[in-house]
Protein backbone atom coordinates (compact mmCIF):
# COMPACT_ATOMS: atom_id res chain seq x y z
CA UNK A 1 0.00 0.00 0.00
CA UNK A 2 2.19 2.73 -1.24
CA UNK A 3 3.78 3.85 -4.47
CA UNK A 4 6.20 0.94 -4.05
CA UNK A 5 3.65 -1.63 -5.05
CA UNK A 6 3.24 -0.09 -8.48
CA UNK A 7 6.86 -0.39 -9.50
CA UNK A 8 8.56 -3.12 -11.49
CA UNK A 9 10.67 -5.53 -9.52
CA UNK A 10 14.27 -5.38 -10.74
CA UNK A 11 14.74 -7.34 -13.95
CA UNK A 12 11.03 -8.13 -14.40
CA UNK A 13 9.96 -5.18 -16.48
CA UNK A 14 10.36 -6.91 -19.83
CA UNK A 15 8.26 -9.86 -18.75
CA UNK A 16 5.30 -7.82 -17.60
CA UNK A 17 2.16 -7.61 -19.79
CA UNK A 18 1.59 -4.39 -21.72
CA UNK A 19 -1.36 -3.40 -19.51
CA UNK A 20 0.86 -3.59 -16.44
CA UNK A 21 3.65 -1.59 -18.02
CA UNK A 22 1.15 1.07 -19.13
CA UNK A 23 -0.20 1.20 -15.59
CA UNK A 24 3.20 1.73 -14.01
CA UNK A 25 4.30 4.32 -16.55
CA UNK A 26 1.05 6.09 -17.40
CA UNK A 27 -1.35 5.21 -14.60
CA UNK A 28 -2.77 7.62 -12.03
CA UNK A 29 -0.52 6.56 -9.15
CA UNK A 30 1.21 9.43 -7.40
CA UNK A 31 -0.37 11.93 -9.81
CA UNK A 32 -3.53 13.96 -9.75
CA UNK A 33 -5.82 12.78 -12.52
CA UNK A 34 -9.33 13.95 -13.22
CA UNK A 35 -12.38 13.05 -15.26
CA UNK A 36 -11.46 15.71 -17.83
CA UNK A 37 -8.26 13.79 -18.65
CA UNK A 38 -10.08 10.50 -19.25
CA UNK A 39 -8.94 8.73 -22.40
CA UNK A 40 -5.42 10.10 -22.02
CA UNK A 41 -4.04 8.09 -19.13
CA UNK A 42 -4.10 4.40 -18.26
CA UNK A 43 -6.95 3.65 -15.88
CA UNK A 44 -6.53 1.25 -12.99
CA UNK A 45 -9.73 -0.62 -13.77
CA UNK A 46 -9.14 -3.56 -16.10
CA UNK A 47 -11.44 -5.69 -18.21
CA UNK A 48 -14.17 -7.44 -16.23
CA UNK A 49 -17.30 -9.50 -16.83
CA UNK A 50 -20.04 -6.98 -15.92
CA UNK A 51 -22.79 -6.63 -18.54
CA UNK A 52 -22.43 -4.38 -21.58
CA UNK A 53 -23.76 -0.90 -20.93
CA UNK A 54 -24.16 -1.35 -17.17
CA UNK A 55 -24.36 2.03 -15.42
CA UNK A 56 -22.82 0.47 -12.31
CA UNK A 57 -19.72 -0.25 -14.36
CA UNK A 58 -19.49 3.38 -15.42
CA UNK A 59 -19.91 4.52 -11.84
CA UNK A 60 -17.13 2.20 -10.62
CA UNK A 61 -14.89 3.43 -13.41
CA UNK A 62 -15.48 7.05 -12.40
CA UNK A 63 -15.04 6.24 -8.69
CA UNK A 64 -11.61 4.76 -9.30
CA UNK A 65 -10.55 7.94 -11.08
CA UNK A 66 -11.91 10.05 -8.24
CA UNK A 67 -10.03 8.32 -5.40
CA UNK A 68 -7.67 11.01 -4.10
CA UNK A 69 -4.78 8.56 -3.49
CA UNK A 70 -5.39 5.27 -5.31
CA UNK A 71 -2.02 3.90 -4.14
CA UNK A 72 -3.17 4.29 -0.52
CA UNK A 73 -6.69 2.97 -0.96
CA UNK A 74 -8.30 -0.39 -0.21
CA UNK A 75 -11.76 -1.24 -1.52
CA UNK A 76 -14.10 -3.57 0.32
CA UNK A 77 -16.98 -5.31 -1.40
CA UNK A 78 -19.41 -8.16 -1.07
CA UNK A 79 -21.57 -10.46 -3.17
CA UNK A 80 -23.34 -8.63 -5.99
CA UNK A 81 -22.48 -7.42 -9.46
CA UNK A 82 -20.11 -4.59 -8.50
CA UNK A 83 -17.41 -6.86 -7.10
CA UNK A 84 -16.94 -8.38 -10.55
CA UNK A 85 -15.36 -5.08 -11.64
CA UNK A 86 -14.08 -3.64 -8.35
CA UNK A 87 -11.88 -6.72 -7.95
CA UNK A 88 -10.32 -6.20 -11.41
CA UNK A 89 -8.42 -3.03 -10.58
CA UNK A 90 -4.92 -2.24 -9.39
CA UNK A 91 -6.20 -1.46 -5.91
CA UNK A 92 -6.28 -4.09 -3.16
CA UNK A 93 -9.80 -5.44 -2.81
CA UNK A 94 -11.21 -7.24 0.23
CA UNK A 95 -14.18 -9.52 -0.33
CA UNK A 96 -16.02 -10.94 2.63
CA UNK A 97 -19.26 -12.82 3.14
CA UNK A 98 -22.43 -11.28 1.83
CA UNK A 99 -23.33 -8.29 3.98
CA UNK A 100 -20.31 -8.14 6.27
CA UNK A 101 -18.52 -5.41 4.30
CA UNK A 102 -18.96 -2.62 6.85
CA UNK A 103 -17.82 -4.87 9.68
CA UNK A 104 -14.73 -5.86 7.69
CA UNK A 105 -14.07 -2.24 6.75
CA UNK A 106 -14.35 -1.14 10.41
CA UNK A 107 -11.61 -3.53 11.46
CA UNK A 108 -9.51 -2.74 8.42
CA UNK A 109 -9.70 1.00 8.87
CA UNK A 110 -8.80 0.74 12.56
CA UNK A 111 -5.94 -1.65 11.84
CA UNK A 112 -4.51 0.66 9.16
CA UNK A 113 -4.57 3.57 11.61
CA UNK A 114 -2.70 1.53 14.19
CA UNK A 115 -0.13 0.42 11.65
CA UNK A 116 0.36 3.66 9.69
CA UNK A 117 -0.52 6.33 12.22
CA UNK A 118 -1.29 9.66 10.63
CA UNK A 119 -0.49 8.62 7.07
CA UNK A 120 -3.90 8.45 5.38
CA UNK A 121 -4.96 5.04 4.11
CA UNK A 122 -8.43 5.21 2.62
CA UNK A 123 -10.99 2.44 2.96
CA UNK A 124 -13.92 2.55 0.55
CA UNK A 125 -16.82 0.10 0.67
CA UNK A 126 -18.80 -0.39 -2.52
CA UNK A 127 -21.75 -2.76 -2.30
CA UNK A 128 -25.16 -3.21 -3.89
CA UNK A 129 -28.45 -2.03 -2.45
CA UNK A 130 -29.21 -5.56 -1.26
CA UNK A 131 -25.80 -5.86 0.36
CA UNK A 132 -26.09 -2.45 2.01
CA UNK A 133 -29.74 -1.93 2.94
CA UNK A 134 -30.89 -5.55 3.46
CA UNK A 135 -28.30 -8.20 4.22
CA UNK A 136 -25.61 -5.83 5.53
CA UNK A 137 -28.02 -3.37 7.12
CA UNK A 138 -27.13 -4.05 10.73
CA UNK A 139 -23.39 -3.80 10.15
CA UNK A 140 -23.79 -0.69 8.00
CA UNK A 141 -25.89 1.15 10.59
CA UNK A 142 -23.64 0.15 13.48
CA UNK A 143 -20.51 1.26 11.67
CA UNK A 144 -22.17 4.66 11.19
CA UNK A 145 -23.31 4.91 14.80
CA UNK A 146 -19.74 4.10 15.84
CA UNK A 147 -18.52 6.85 13.46
CA UNK A 148 -16.08 4.49 11.77
CA UNK A 149 -13.88 6.51 9.48
CA UNK A 150 -14.41 5.04 6.02
CA UNK A 151 -16.67 5.64 3.03
CA UNK A 152 -19.71 3.52 2.24
CA UNK A 153 -21.00 3.66 -1.33
CA UNK A 154 -24.29 2.01 -2.20
CA UNK A 155 -24.47 0.91 -5.84
CA UNK A 156 -28.24 1.22 -6.00
CA UNK A 157 -29.70 -0.61 -8.96
CA UNK A 158 -32.94 -1.07 -7.03
CA UNK A 159 -32.83 -4.86 -7.40
CA UNK A 160 -30.76 -7.95 -6.63
CA UNK A 161 -29.14 -7.91 -10.05
CA UNK A 162 -26.54 -10.63 -9.63
CA UNK A 163 -29.11 -13.29 -8.71
CA UNK A 164 -31.73 -12.53 -11.32
CA UNK A 165 -34.17 -9.93 -10.08
CA UNK A 166 -35.42 -10.22 -6.49
CA UNK A 167 -36.76 -7.06 -4.84
CA UNK A 168 -34.60 -5.27 -2.30
CA UNK A 169 -35.47 -2.71 0.35
CA UNK A 170 -34.36 -0.08 -2.18
CA UNK A 171 -36.73 -1.28 -4.93
CA UNK A 172 -39.58 1.15 -5.54
CA UNK A 173 -43.08 0.34 -4.40
CA UNK A 174 -45.03 -1.36 -7.16
CA UNK A 175 -42.00 -2.45 -9.18
CA UNK A 176 -42.58 -5.82 -10.85
CA UNK A 177 -39.45 -7.92 -11.16
CA UNK A 178 -38.79 -11.43 -12.43
CA UNK A 179 -38.73 -12.78 -8.90
CA UNK A 180 -41.18 -10.27 -7.45
CA UNK A 181 -44.03 -10.90 -9.87
CA UNK A 182 -46.74 -9.39 -7.68
CA UNK A 183 -44.95 -6.06 -7.43
CA UNK A 184 -43.22 -4.67 -4.38
CA UNK A 185 -45.62 -3.85 -1.58
CA UNK A 186 -43.48 -1.43 0.45
CA UNK A 187 -41.80 1.91 -0.08
CA UNK A 188 -38.13 2.35 -1.02
CA UNK A 189 -36.08 2.61 2.17
CA UNK A 190 -34.86 6.07 3.10
CA UNK A 191 -31.21 5.22 3.70
CA UNK A 192 -30.18 8.86 3.32
CA UNK A 193 -32.22 9.89 6.33
CA UNK A 194 -30.93 6.90 8.28
CA UNK A 195 -27.34 7.87 7.47
CA UNK A 196 -27.97 11.35 8.84
CA UNK A 197 -29.69 10.06 11.98
CA UNK A 198 -26.80 7.65 12.54
CA UNK A 199 -24.39 10.59 12.44
CA UNK A 200 -22.63 10.35 9.07
CA UNK A 201 -20.53 13.45 8.41
CA UNK A 202 -21.27 13.41 4.68
CA UNK A 203 -24.26 12.04 2.81
CA UNK A 204 -24.80 12.48 -0.93
CA UNK A 205 -26.85 11.09 -3.79
CA UNK A 206 -25.46 10.97 -7.28
CA UNK A 207 -26.21 9.56 -10.73
CA UNK A 208 -23.43 8.61 -13.15
CA UNK A 209 -24.74 10.80 -15.97
CA UNK A 210 -22.76 13.62 -14.39
CA UNK A 211 -19.15 12.33 -14.26
CA UNK A 212 -17.71 15.50 -12.75
CA UNK A 213 -20.20 15.43 -9.94
CA UNK A 214 -19.44 11.77 -9.23
CA UNK A 215 -15.79 12.73 -9.03
CA UNK A 216 -16.39 15.65 -6.69
CA UNK A 217 -18.70 13.73 -4.35
CA UNK A 218 -16.34 10.77 -4.04
CA UNK A 219 -13.32 12.97 -3.36
CA UNK A 220 -15.12 14.80 -0.58
CA UNK A 221 -16.47 11.60 0.98
CA UNK A 222 -13.05 9.93 1.03
CA UNK A 223 -11.27 12.98 2.42
CA UNK A 224 -13.85 13.54 5.17
CA UNK A 225 -13.67 9.87 6.19
CA UNK A 226 -9.94 10.23 6.84
CA UNK A 227 -10.55 12.17 10.02
CA UNK A 228 -14.07 13.37 10.63
CA UNK A 229 -16.29 10.28 10.50
CA UNK A 230 -18.42 7.97 8.36
CA UNK A 231 -19.43 9.11 4.91
CA UNK A 232 -22.18 7.70 2.70
CA UNK A 233 -22.83 8.00 -1.02
CA UNK A 234 -25.93 6.54 -2.60
CA UNK A 235 -25.51 6.19 -6.35
CA UNK A 236 -28.24 5.28 -8.81
CA UNK A 237 -26.59 2.67 -11.01
CA UNK A 238 -29.36 1.08 -13.07
CA UNK A 239 -29.45 -2.60 -13.94
CA UNK A 240 -30.24 -2.62 -17.65
CA UNK A 241 -30.83 -6.38 -17.56
CA UNK A 242 -33.42 -6.61 -14.77
CA UNK A 243 -35.18 -3.37 -15.75
CA UNK A 244 -34.94 -4.09 -19.49
CA UNK A 245 -33.35 -0.75 -20.35
CA UNK A 246 -31.90 -0.84 -23.87
CA UNK A 247 -28.17 -0.27 -23.42
CA UNK A 248 -28.12 2.81 -25.63
CA UNK A 249 -30.84 4.35 -23.42
CA UNK A 250 -29.08 3.84 -20.08
CA UNK A 251 -28.02 7.47 -19.80
CA UNK A 252 -31.46 8.67 -20.85
CA UNK A 253 -32.91 6.54 -18.05
CA UNK A 254 -30.36 7.96 -15.61
CA UNK A 255 -31.50 11.47 -16.51
CA UNK A 256 -35.17 10.56 -16.06
CA UNK A 257 -34.54 8.92 -12.71
CA UNK A 258 -32.36 11.82 -11.60
CA UNK A 259 -35.24 14.19 -12.26
CA UNK A 260 -37.71 11.86 -10.59
CA UNK A 261 -36.31 10.33 -7.40
CA UNK A 262 -32.54 10.82 -7.53
CA UNK A 263 -32.00 14.56 -7.54
CA UNK A 264 -28.54 15.53 -6.42
CA UNK A 265 -28.42 16.08 -2.68
CA UNK A 266 -25.50 16.66 -0.40
CA UNK A 267 -25.34 16.97 3.38
CA UNK A 268 -22.01 18.05 4.89
CA UNK A 269 -21.69 18.38 8.67
CA UNK A 270 -20.31 21.65 10.01
CA UNK A 271 -17.20 19.86 11.23
CA UNK A 272 -16.65 18.32 7.82
CA UNK A 273 -17.10 21.68 6.08
CA UNK A 274 -14.48 23.24 8.32
CA UNK A 275 -12.13 20.31 7.80
CA UNK A 276 -12.39 20.40 3.99
CA UNK A 277 -11.86 24.15 4.01
CA UNK A 278 -8.90 24.24 6.35
CA UNK A 279 -7.17 21.03 5.40
CA UNK A 280 -7.86 20.73 1.70
CA UNK A 281 -8.49 24.31 0.63
CA UNK A 282 -12.14 23.84 -0.38
CA UNK A 283 -13.72 27.22 -1.11
CA UNK A 284 -17.36 26.23 -1.46
CA UNK A 285 -18.10 26.26 2.27
CA UNK A 286 -16.66 29.70 2.98
CA UNK A 287 -19.27 32.26 3.95
CA UNK A 288 -20.61 33.87 0.83
CA UNK A 289 -19.57 37.53 0.58
CA UNK A 290 -22.53 39.80 1.22
CA UNK A 291 -24.18 40.88 -2.02
CA UNK A 292 -22.84 44.30 -3.02
CA UNK A 293 -25.28 47.06 -2.18
CA UNK A 294 -27.26 48.10 -5.23
CA UNK A 295 -25.42 50.82 -7.06
CA UNK A 296 -26.86 54.19 -6.20
CA UNK A 297 -27.65 55.97 -9.42
CA UNK A 298 -25.57 59.08 -9.55
CA UNK A 299 -27.41 62.28 -9.99
CA UNK A 300 -26.76 63.82 -13.32
CA UNK B 1 -20.25 -11.28 -35.77
CA UNK B 2 -20.91 -8.48 -33.37
CA UNK B 3 -21.15 -4.70 -33.31
CA UNK B 4 -18.51 -2.32 -32.02
CA UNK B 5 -18.38 1.45 -31.91
CA UNK B 6 -16.56 3.29 -34.68
CA UNK B 7 -15.74 7.00 -34.46
CA UNK B 8 -15.43 9.06 -37.62
CA UNK B 9 -12.21 11.03 -37.33
CA UNK B 10 -13.55 13.60 -39.78
CA UNK B 11 -16.65 14.34 -37.73
CA UNK B 12 -15.15 14.03 -34.26
CA UNK B 13 -12.07 16.15 -34.97
CA UNK B 14 -14.22 19.21 -35.62
CA UNK B 15 -15.41 19.10 -31.99
CA UNK B 16 -13.49 16.53 -29.98
CA UNK B 17 -15.36 17.17 -26.75
CA UNK B 18 -14.25 13.89 -25.07
CA UNK B 19 -17.75 13.29 -23.68
CA UNK B 20 -17.96 9.76 -25.09
CA UNK B 21 -14.74 8.91 -23.23
CA UNK B 22 -16.32 9.99 -19.96
CA UNK B 23 -19.52 8.01 -20.49
CA UNK B 24 -18.29 4.69 -21.89
CA UNK B 25 -18.83 2.17 -19.09
CA UNK B 26 -15.62 0.32 -19.96
CA UNK B 27 -12.21 1.58 -18.84
CA UNK B 28 -9.43 2.30 -21.36
CA UNK B 29 -11.82 1.75 -24.26
CA UNK B 30 -12.55 5.14 -25.81
CA UNK B 31 -9.21 6.89 -25.88
CA UNK B 32 -8.15 10.26 -27.07
CA UNK B 33 -5.39 11.24 -29.48
CA UNK B 34 -4.11 14.77 -30.03
CA UNK B 35 -2.42 13.67 -33.25
CA UNK B 36 -5.01 11.65 -35.15
CA UNK B 37 -7.21 14.23 -36.81
CA UNK B 38 -4.71 17.06 -36.59
CA UNK B 39 -2.38 15.06 -38.84
CA UNK B 40 -5.18 15.01 -41.42
CA UNK B 41 -5.59 18.78 -41.24
CA UNK B 42 -8.58 18.88 -38.88
CA UNK B 43 -8.91 21.39 -36.08
CA UNK B 44 -8.57 19.00 -33.13
CA UNK B 45 -7.47 15.49 -32.27
CA UNK B 46 -9.99 12.69 -32.09
CA UNK B 47 -11.52 10.10 -29.82
CA UNK B 48 -11.12 6.49 -30.99
CA UNK B 49 -12.17 3.05 -29.80
CA UNK B 50 -9.96 0.16 -28.68
CA UNK B 51 -12.34 -2.32 -30.29
CA UNK B 52 -11.02 -5.34 -28.40
CA UNK B 53 -12.43 -3.78 -25.21
CA UNK B 54 -15.70 -2.47 -26.64
CA UNK B 55 -18.77 -4.40 -25.44
CA UNK B 56 -21.05 -2.90 -28.07
CA UNK B 57 -23.52 -1.16 -25.76
CA UNK B 58 -23.85 1.96 -27.98
CA UNK B 59 -24.00 4.34 -25.02
CA UNK B 60 -21.30 6.41 -26.72
CA UNK B 61 -23.54 6.74 -29.78
CA UNK B 62 -26.30 8.18 -27.61
CA UNK B 63 -23.88 10.54 -25.90
CA UNK B 64 -22.35 11.82 -29.14
CA UNK B 65 -25.77 12.21 -30.83
CA UNK B 66 -27.67 13.72 -27.91
CA UNK B 67 -25.17 15.41 -25.63
CA UNK B 68 -22.35 16.39 -28.00
CA UNK B 69 -24.84 16.73 -30.88
CA UNK B 70 -22.12 15.64 -33.25
CA UNK B 71 -23.26 12.23 -34.62
CA UNK B 72 -19.70 11.00 -35.01
CA UNK B 73 -20.16 7.42 -33.73
CA UNK B 74 -21.77 4.48 -35.48
CA UNK B 75 -22.07 0.82 -34.51
CA UNK B 76 -20.39 -1.39 -37.11
CA UNK B 77 -19.89 -5.14 -37.47
CA UNK B 78 -16.35 -5.79 -36.38
CA UNK B 79 -15.44 -7.57 -39.62
CA UNK B 80 -16.61 -4.54 -41.60
CA UNK B 81 -13.95 -2.34 -40.03
CA UNK B 82 -10.91 -2.47 -42.29
CA UNK B 83 -8.71 -1.01 -39.58
CA UNK B 84 -9.17 -0.17 -35.94
CA UNK B 85 -7.25 0.38 -32.73
CA UNK B 86 -6.45 -2.62 -30.54
CA UNK B 87 -5.05 -2.39 -27.01
CA UNK B 88 -1.72 -3.94 -28.01
CA UNK B 89 -1.09 -1.17 -30.56
CA UNK B 90 -1.86 1.78 -28.31
CA UNK B 91 0.90 3.94 -26.85
CA UNK B 92 0.26 6.19 -23.87
CA UNK B 93 2.04 9.55 -23.84
CA UNK B 94 2.13 12.47 -21.45
CA UNK B 95 -1.22 14.01 -22.32
CA UNK B 96 -2.69 11.80 -25.00
CA UNK B 97 -2.41 8.42 -26.68
CA UNK B 98 -1.61 7.23 -30.17
CA UNK B 99 -2.57 4.04 -31.96
CA UNK B 100 -1.31 2.13 -34.95
CA UNK B 101 -4.47 0.92 -36.67
CA UNK B 102 -4.71 -2.67 -37.77
CA UNK B 103 -7.31 -5.09 -39.02
CA UNK B 104 -9.34 -6.16 -35.96
CA UNK B 105 -10.36 -9.50 -37.45
CA UNK B 106 -7.71 -11.85 -38.75
CA UNK B 107 -9.44 -13.62 -41.60
C1 LIG C 1 -24.92 -15.26 2.47
C2 LIG C 1 -25.25 -15.21 1.03
N1 LIG C 1 -26.55 -15.28 0.64
C3 LIG C 1 -26.87 -15.19 -0.66
C4 LIG C 1 -25.90 -15.03 -1.61
C5 LIG C 1 -26.29 -14.98 -3.08
N2 LIG C 1 -26.20 -13.65 -3.64
C6 LIG C 1 -25.12 -13.28 -4.38
S1 LIG C 1 -25.27 -11.74 -5.02
C7 LIG C 1 -26.79 -11.57 -4.31
C8 LIG C 1 -27.63 -10.34 -4.54
C9 LIG C 1 -26.89 -9.10 -4.76
O1 LIG C 1 -27.77 -8.01 -4.81
P1 LIG C 1 -27.27 -6.57 -4.48
O2 LIG C 1 -26.54 -6.55 -3.21
O3 LIG C 1 -28.41 -5.62 -4.60
O4 LIG C 1 -26.20 -6.29 -5.61
P2 LIG C 1 -26.39 -6.26 -7.21
O5 LIG C 1 -26.04 -7.63 -7.69
O6 LIG C 1 -27.76 -5.86 -7.53
O7 LIG C 1 -25.39 -5.27 -7.64
C10 LIG C 1 -27.17 -12.70 -3.59
C11 LIG C 1 -28.45 -12.87 -2.90
C12 LIG C 1 -24.56 -14.98 -1.18
N3 LIG C 1 -23.55 -14.80 -2.05
N4 LIG C 1 -24.26 -15.06 0.13
S1 LIG D 1 -27.01 -7.81 -14.02
FE1 LIG D 1 -27.56 -5.63 -14.03
S2 LIG D 1 -26.29 -4.64 -12.43
FE2 LIG D 1 -25.42 -6.67 -12.87
S3 LIG D 1 -23.78 -6.27 -14.39
FE3 LIG D 1 -25.67 -6.81 -15.51
S4 LIG D 1 -26.68 -4.86 -15.96
FE4 LIG D 1 -25.16 -4.47 -14.35
S1 LIG E 1 -18.71 12.63 -28.11
FE1 LIG E 1 -18.53 12.69 -30.33
S2 LIG E 1 -17.56 14.65 -30.80
FE2 LIG E 1 -17.24 14.29 -28.61
S3 LIG E 1 -15.24 13.27 -28.56
FE3 LIG E 1 -16.76 11.64 -28.67
S4 LIG E 1 -16.95 11.17 -30.85
FE4 LIG E 1 -15.92 13.15 -30.68
S1 LIG F 1 -20.27 0.78 -27.56
FE1 LIG F 1 -20.24 0.88 -25.29
S2 LIG F 1 -18.38 -0.23 -24.70
FE2 LIG F 1 -18.19 0.26 -26.88
S3 LIG F 1 -17.08 2.18 -26.94
FE3 LIG F 1 -19.26 2.71 -27.00
S4 LIG F 1 -19.83 3.05 -24.87
FE4 LIG F 1 -17.86 1.97 -24.86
Amino acid sequence: MSLDYVKFSNGFEKFMPKEYRDMVEHGPFGKKVSVSQMGSFKEILEEHPMCAGCAMTLFIRLAMIAFPNPEDTITVGTAGCGRLAISQAAIPFVYGNYGDQNGVASGLSRGLRLRFGDKPKDVVVMAGDGGTADIGFQQVLHSWFRKERFTTIMLDNEVYGNTGGQESGMTNRGAVLKMAPLGKKFEKMDMLQMAKVAGCAYVATVVPNNPRRVESVIKKAVLIAREVGSTYIQAYTSCNIEYAIPTDKVMEDAKTVENDRYQFSEYVSEEAKQYLTERYGYKEFLPKPAAPAAAIPSKA
Amino acid sequence: MYLVADISVEICASKSCKLCTQYCPEANTILYSEEMGRDQGFKYGTAYVAVDRCKGCAQCVWVCDNMAKNNAIKMIMIDQLPKAALTDNITYGEKSTTAVLASPVVG
